[in-house]
Parts: structure tokens; C-alpha cells; sequence
């Protein structure tokens, strides 16, 4: 049952995110009576998107057969993830790591809906604890945003220095760049030797033709 | 005392029945069931929560899950109270579907009736007083029939089967989420516990009427176990009936064709 406890938990969170979007629920009319459905390989059970009166069901029933009606995405959470960027799109089909059938329209759709959600924060959290408490819970919020964006500036440096310079499993940069400009130099040399050679071989050729 | 020392089948010539471990006259028990439910109904939904610590609707869910529903479909809520499988059902189905929430008792019809359409449900539900005996509609008629916590209530469940079976289009299938017996004996004794000292004193406590959650626990002991009930079913005419123990098997859904 933990299939339907995850279906329940999602069904709130996203509802709920929609009932505070700033742009109300007007993107979901198109989508009245549709089904995205999402087999993720990693889950084992597919996970149905249904909008029924501005509001998404979420179930585990599989595809409706009508093709018009809904979506079907095969992938993984990894390749998900990269379908952000959408010219991926033809190249993971041909990956074989999506497989999408039915109305792909439905699809991006949805989609369009999660890219644009926007929720003020502040003032529905303004509504349950008031202004001067969502102000300090506010400054509160970025001095911890800060705190654990320093901290984890701090571990990534701390973490450099002591792969690059103690335990020297890392290679720095400027080695990097080093041995960069080595290989150029060599490849550049490598090619003026062949050309060196392509010249001599054809001087060599038509000296040989003349005495001939 | 053991639940199974009390099960005993219902005696077709002697016309009498159980109603919780007591033996009763089978034309009494629709009307003493009634009178439980006319009792409950407008705590149902709170004494369904506490008493189930809220997992009834998980139960529900797997129900709406291997219904396979579509939009257009048609679906009959039987026994549905107060509404909570017609609510999702009505969603699913869309504007072209239809679902019937149909209960025999007519205090749970209004206070499901009541909240639907607070939650503005009202475009492709019908409410329908029927007794699952004699259910008034014609022949193949649904995609889906379910009833959820209602078949035990029922006087004569072979004769609801075969009603329910009538019903269904062929290709339908019927799903029955009912209590039913746990698994492991350390639950079953966990449960009898639970059922038979808390449960009632939740119910007193609660929605003033600590007997009817006492008929609640005795009718979960005298329904028949996960194996009889789908051989009732195959009885009854349905194919490919299979269950599904939730819950360490303190409910059941079971699950049958009509082809």
C-alpha cells in the first residue's frame, strides 16, 4: 500500500501548490479529462496524472486506451531530469532511454503547467502567522540560505585542498592547463613534421620522375 | 472467546441469519442493520478515521487502483455511505461517465449525499436507496460495481453476488474491500483485542453508541474468510477472482470478472 500512500502524499503537495499558484488554475482547463501517466524504472508502478476540475488526481491505474486522451512517458528519474532541456528530447528516444506514446501534447502540457508554477510564500504564510512574524521568519530563512550557502562554499574548498595538495589525488588546474599546452605543442610540432615529410616525399618523387 | 466458535453458516431452511453473534430472523436483520447505521451515520466518517488510524483511505485507494476505471465508465457505489469511492470515482470518470452511489440505508445516503455536494460533486453522481439483494437496475449495466465495507452487513450475500453479477456488463469486474481474517495469530489476537475492548468504547465514546461498534466487531468475526468469500464469488458466476490481503489480511480486497 505504500503505492497508494505515495499517490496521496503527491496528490496534496501538487493540489496544494496549485491552489497557491499565482497564476491560478487556468492552465489545467485544456487538460480536463486528461491522463499523463509516468512509468519510472525506478518505481516499478506507474503513476497517473488525471485533471479532473482544476485539480490532479493521482493514481496508479495504468493507461486509458484512448490515445487522445493521454500520455504514457517510459524513463527513468535521471533522464526526467533532463528533459528540461528540450532538444534532448529526439536524442534520448533515440537512446532508448524515454519512450513516449499517445498525445505527446498532453505531455508538454503538463509540463508547462509545473515550468510556470510561482507561489508567493510570503504572503500565504503572511495569512496563518501574520506580517511581522513572516518577516522575521523571512530574515531568519535567508541568514540560514546564506549560512548553508557559505558552508557549502567552505566544504567544496576544504574538499579541493585536500584532494589537490594533501592526499594529491587530484591534479590542480594550472597542471591541467600545463599538460594541455604540452599536447598542443607536440601535436603542432607532430604536424609540421608530417608536413615536413609529405614535402620531401614529393621532392623525392620528382626528382626520381626527371631522372627517369 | 474465538470469532470462529461463533461462525456458523446461514441456515437457508430455518430462515435465520447472524447478526453479529447473535442468531436472528432473516427478514429482521436488514431492519436491525439499519438501525446500526441510522446511529453511526453522521459520525461514520470520524469513528472510520479513529478507528482505522486513518488507513481506510489507503484501503479505499488500492480499491479506485485495481478498479482499471476509465473516463465514460459507469460504476455503482454499493453500500457506499458516505461517499468516499464515489467521490474519486466521479472524478475519474469524467462527464461522460456516471456513478451511482446506492446504499440500502437512507441516514448514510443523505450524509454522503450532503457531502459530495458540498464538495461540489454533483455532475455525474445518482443516489440510489436499493438493496444489494434486489438491485434496481438492468442488466448489464456497469463497467465497475464495488462495495466497501457493506457485504457483511448483507443478509444474504450469495443472493447480493448473483444481484451484483446481473448488473455488470460483461467485461465488468467487481471489487469487495471487507474485513477479513489477519494473516499471523499474534495480529489476529492484537485485533481481537483491539476490536473487542477498544473499539466499542471508542464508539461510546465517540458517537454515543458503543453497541453498534460491538455489532461492527462481531460482523467482522461472522464474515466469511478471504478463501470462502472468493469461492462465493465463483459461485455467484464471476471469473478470474482473486484477493489481495491489505493490512496483514484485516481487510481483503477481492477482485472478479464477468465475462
Amino acid at each position: 500500500m505504500h503505492q497508494q500512500a505515495l499517490c496521496a502524499a503527491l496528490e496534496i503537495i501538487i493540489n496544494q501548490a496549485l491552489a497557491f499558484n499565482i497564476h491560478g488554475t487556468k492552465a489545467l482547463v485544456p487538460l480536463e479529462q486528461k491522463t499523463l501517466t509516468l512509468e519510472l524504472n525506478e518505481l516499478g508502478f506507474p503513476l497517473s496524472f488525471t485533471v479532473n476540475a482544476s485539480k490532479i488526481l493521482v493514481t496508479t491505474l495504468e493507461d486509458t486506451d484512448e490515445e487522445d486522451a493521454s500520455c504514457i512517458i517510459k524513463t527513468s528519474i535521471a533522464t526526467l531530469r533532463e528533459l528540461r532541456r528540450e532538444q534532448q528530447l529526439t536524442e534520448l528516444i533515440k537512446q532508448d532511454k524515454l519512450d513516449i506514446s499517445g498525445n505527446i501534447k498532453i505531455a508538454q502540457q503538463f509540463a508547462a503547467i509545473a515550468e510556470t508554477l510561482e507561489i508567493d510564500w510570503q504572503s500565504e504564510i503572511e495569512k496563518h502567522i501574520g506580517d511581522v512574524a513572516t518577516y522575521k521568519l523571512g530574515r531568519l530563512s535567508n541568514a540560514v540560505k546564506e549560512k548553508l550557502a557559505f558552508a557549502a562554499r567552505q566544504i567544496q574548498a576544504d574538499a579541493s585542498e585536500w584532494l589537490v595538495h594533501e592526499k594529491r589525488l587530484v591534479v590542480t588546474e594550472s597542471q591541467i592547463n600545463d599538460f594541455n599546452q604540452q599536447v598542443d605543442q607536440v601535436s603542432k610540432q607532430t604536424d609540421a613534421m608530417a608536413k615536413r615529410i609529405e614535402r620531401l616525399s614529393q621532392k623525392l618523387l620528382t626528382t626520381d620522375s626527371s631522372k627517369g | 472467546m474465538s470469532a470462529q466458535d461463533h461462525k456458523q453458516p446461514e441456515n437457508q431452511q430455518d430462515n435465520t441469519t447472524h447478526f453479529g453473534y447473535k442468531t436472528v430472523d432473516k427478514n429482521d436483520k436488514a431492519s436491525m442493520v439499519a438501525g446500526v447505521f441510522h446511529s453511526v451515520a453522521q459520525q461514520y466518517d470520524v469513528m472510520n478515521d479513529l478507528m482505522s488510524f486513518g488507513i481506510h483511505r489507503l484501503w479505499k485507494r488500492f480499491t479506485i487502483d485495481a478498479s482499471g476505471v476509465r473516463p465514460g465508465n459507469k460504476v455503482l457505489d454499493l453500500a457506499g455511505g458516505t461517499g468516499d469511492l464515489t467521490a474519486k470515482f466521479s472524478q475519474l470518470v469524467g462527464r461522460q461517465g456516471k456513478v451511482i452511489l446506492a446504499d440500502i440505508n437512507s441516514s448514510m445516503l443523505n450524509v454522503g449525499r450532503d457531502k459530495l455536494r458540498d464538495r461540489g460533486l454533483v455532475q455525474n453522481i445518482e443516489y440510489v436507496q436499493a438493496n444489494a439483494e434486489y438491485l434496481p437496475f438492468e442488466e448489464n449495466t456497469f463497467d465497475v460495481v464495488t462495495i466497501a465495507f457493506g457485504l457483511r452487513n448483507v443478509t444474504d450475500k450469495d443472493k447480493a453476488l448473483r444481484s451484483i453479477f446481473r448488473v455488470l456488463k460483461p467485461g465488468g469486474r467487481l471489487l469487495v474491500l471487507e474485513f477479513s481474517k489477519p494473516e499471523h495469530e499474534l495480529l489476529n489476537k492484537a485485533y481481537d483485542f483491539y476490536s473487542f475492548n477498544i473499539l466499542p468504547k471508542m464508539g461510546e465514546l465517540v458517537a454515543k453508541d458503543g453497541d453498534s461498534y460491538q455489532y461492527l466487531a462481531e460482523s467482522i468475526r461472522m464474515h466469511p474468510d478471504q478463501e470462502t468469500l472468493k469461492e462465493m464469488m465463483e459461485n455467484a458466476g464471476f471469473e478470474q477472482t482473486s484477493y489481495k490481503n491489505l493490512t496483514g489480511g484485516i481487510v481483503a480486497l477481492h477482485k472478479g470478472y464477468k465475462f
